[in-house]
């Protein structure tokens, strides 16, 4: 690991020759954007067509207890954050096939719960606020070497995830009582996708932070569906905007001084309208 | 018509299904043979999805649903192919008809594209559900006859030993109903698999069914469709009011009709 990040550093030297890319931090922030990105971007083609952009919300929203849980037990937060999304995640899926309450409710009392518990302990730490605002806003300039590792191996989780069960998710996205028949273990994928949207999400707070985190997931899936006709096209689109966002905002937001996490979800943003006009045009023709 | 003389059959005996306390199903003995279209007919709330659910082995149930077959037609669990009602999904998925085969057919991850072997086979299936040009087409895109007709498409390209179709045109206009009838009446000719279709449509029922089994809760009557659609026994099934009549000749249908509460 030590020599790794040198070797990579170098090349993207190489690569990079802009004076953006000269600090050290800057350097570890495009780093965490490629890495948490196209990741971020893959889970959240099936995210849309599940529609779960809420749950997605509410999974970054308990985010707030997760950091409070670290300080409050001296672990790290990246950890914390991660275990209690994760936690919140699995309790959401095993209430929503308990109750005949409609999902969205479901998820609005966890989302609720999962804040005033944050806030809760919070309040009581003093100090504990201030170091509450890099996760709210984001600070991928800060990341550490133990959390570009982290981020690498999310990467391969989910691509390896992905390859072995995209098929079934995507078949459970259409229709579930078909995908029943066609042998997809229903339960099983739709707590697994679960767990790995929470990781994503968890992750990609570190970047863009917690108000901002489900624009990674959605809006580029969102921006691909715009144009995309089939499901290789989709895909590769979500992922490539997610990357082409994630490298160009944080550019941007060195030129312009502007917060990295809102400048990266701002071109992201200006992707997803320029596929609605794409489509427009496409229809009209 | 027969491909298969009785190389299986599908038995299924005293089978009870419970929820919350109510009987739904019970003391059920049928027969869906191979090679024969069993039609199920009975009113709303009678139980034939039910029945459908327990046979996909996604309801619990009490009593016997036995697969016997013989030797030479292959071995171990029946392969059950499934037709829904008309489904309700997302119409902007970005996802092709033949992605939508590439996602039961192939181990591959669609994001690498459909393989050629699905392709080739997809191609096939749609070439003889008559729809080969829309094998390209985004799924949202589809009316509601040709969605059908591509699941129905998609449960006979794995070649089921008991194909299940649940209401499979209620919803779809005339034309759509035609071309999906036409469909079942050639796929089934010389067929290899035994076909349960639940449906409303007497009309569907009559030109394509070889037995009926009429439920409400427990089974009315079955046997042969000429002996078992008599008016005696709709009016068990259904209830003292209902009738069996055409509609005019240019609607086509033959619906039953339920007087007391007006529905079709």
């Amino acid at each position: 690991m030590e020599w790794l990040l040198p070797a990579v550093f170098s090349v993207m030297d190489r690569l990079l020759p802009f004076s953006f890319a000269e600090a050290g931090f800057m350097k570890r922030a495009l780093l965490a954007m490629l890495l948490v990105a196209p990741a971020a971007a893959a889970v959240g083609v099936p995210l849309v067509q599940f529609r779960m952009a809420f749950f997605s919300d509410a999974i970054g929203h308990s985010a707030f207890t997760g950091v409070a849980l670290g300080v409050l037990l001296g672990v790290s937060p990246t950890w914390t954050m991660a275990a209690f999304g994760a936690l919140v995640a699995v309790a959401i899926i095993l209430v929503k096939g308990r109750t005949d309450l409609s999902s969205d409710t479901v998820i609005g009392v966890f989302f609720s719960t999962a804040i005033a518990l944050g806030i809760a302990i919070i309040s009581r730490q003093k100090g504990l606020t201030r170091n509450l605002q890099s996760y709210l806003y984001g600070d991928p300039l800060a990341v550490s070497d133990a959390e570009l590792a982290w981020m690498a191996a999310l990467l391969l989780l989910v691509a390896v995830y992905l390859f072995f069960s995209y098929n079934r998710i995507l078949l459970l996205g259409v229709h579930e009582g078909f995908a029943r028949t066609k042998g997809v273990p229903v339960r099983a994928v739709e707590i697994s996708f679960s767990l790995v949207v929470a990781l994503v999400v968890t992750t990609a707070i570190r970047t863009v932070g917690i108000l901002l985190v489900t624009a990674m997931l959605v809006i580029p899936a969102a921006a691909a569906r715009n144009v995309a006709r089939g499901a290789k096209a989709a895909f590769h689109l979500s992922v490539g905007i997610a990357l082409f966002s994630g490298f160009s905002g944080l550019v941007a937001s060195y030129y312009l001084d502007t917060a990295t996490g809102a400048t990266v979800v701002l071109a992201a943003a200006a992707c997803f309208a320029l596929t609605t006009a794409a489509r427009a045009v496409l229809a009209g023709r | 018509m027969n491909g298969c003389g009785r190389l299986h059959t599908l038995a299924i005996r005293n089978l009870t299904v419970r929820k919350g306390g109510t009987e739904i199903l019970s003391g059920i003995d049928a027969d869906i043979r191979c090679g024969e279209v069993t039609a199920l007919i009975g009113p709303n709330g009678a139980g034939k999805t039910t029945l459908l659910q327990a046979i996909l082995g996604q309801e619990r149930y009490t009593g016997e649903i036995r697969f016997c077959r013989s030797p030479e037609h292959g071995e171990g669990a029946p392969r059950i192919g499934y037709v829904p009602q008309q489904i309700a999904f997302d119409r902007e998925t970005p996802l092709t008809v033949l992605d939508f085969f590439a996602l039961s057919a192939q181990r591959r991850p669609v994001f690498f594209g459909p393989s050629r072997a699905v392709r080739r086979s997809a191609r096939e299936s749609m070439e003889r559900a008559g729809m080969a040009h829309l094998l390209d087409h985004p799924l949202g895109k589809l009316s509601g006859g040709e969605m059908q007709r591509v699941l129905f498409a998609l449960a006979l390209h794995d070649g089921p030993d008991i194909l299940l179709l649940d209401e499979p045109v209620s919803g779809v206009d005339l034309a759509g109903e035609e071309q999906f009838c036409d469909f079942l009446s050639r796929v089934h000719g010389g067929s290899r698999f035994s076909l349960l279709l639940v449906s409303h449509d007497l009309s569907v029922v009559t030109r394509h069914a070889d037995q009926v089994i009429c439920l409400n809760r427990r089974i009315v009557c079955q046997g042969a469709t000429t002996e078992v659609l008599t008016a005696d026994n709709l009016a068990a099934m259904y209830g003292g009011d209902a009738h069996l009549f055409r509609h005019r000749r240019a609607d086509g249908h033959g619906h039953l009709h339920d007087r007391r509460e007006g529905n079709g």
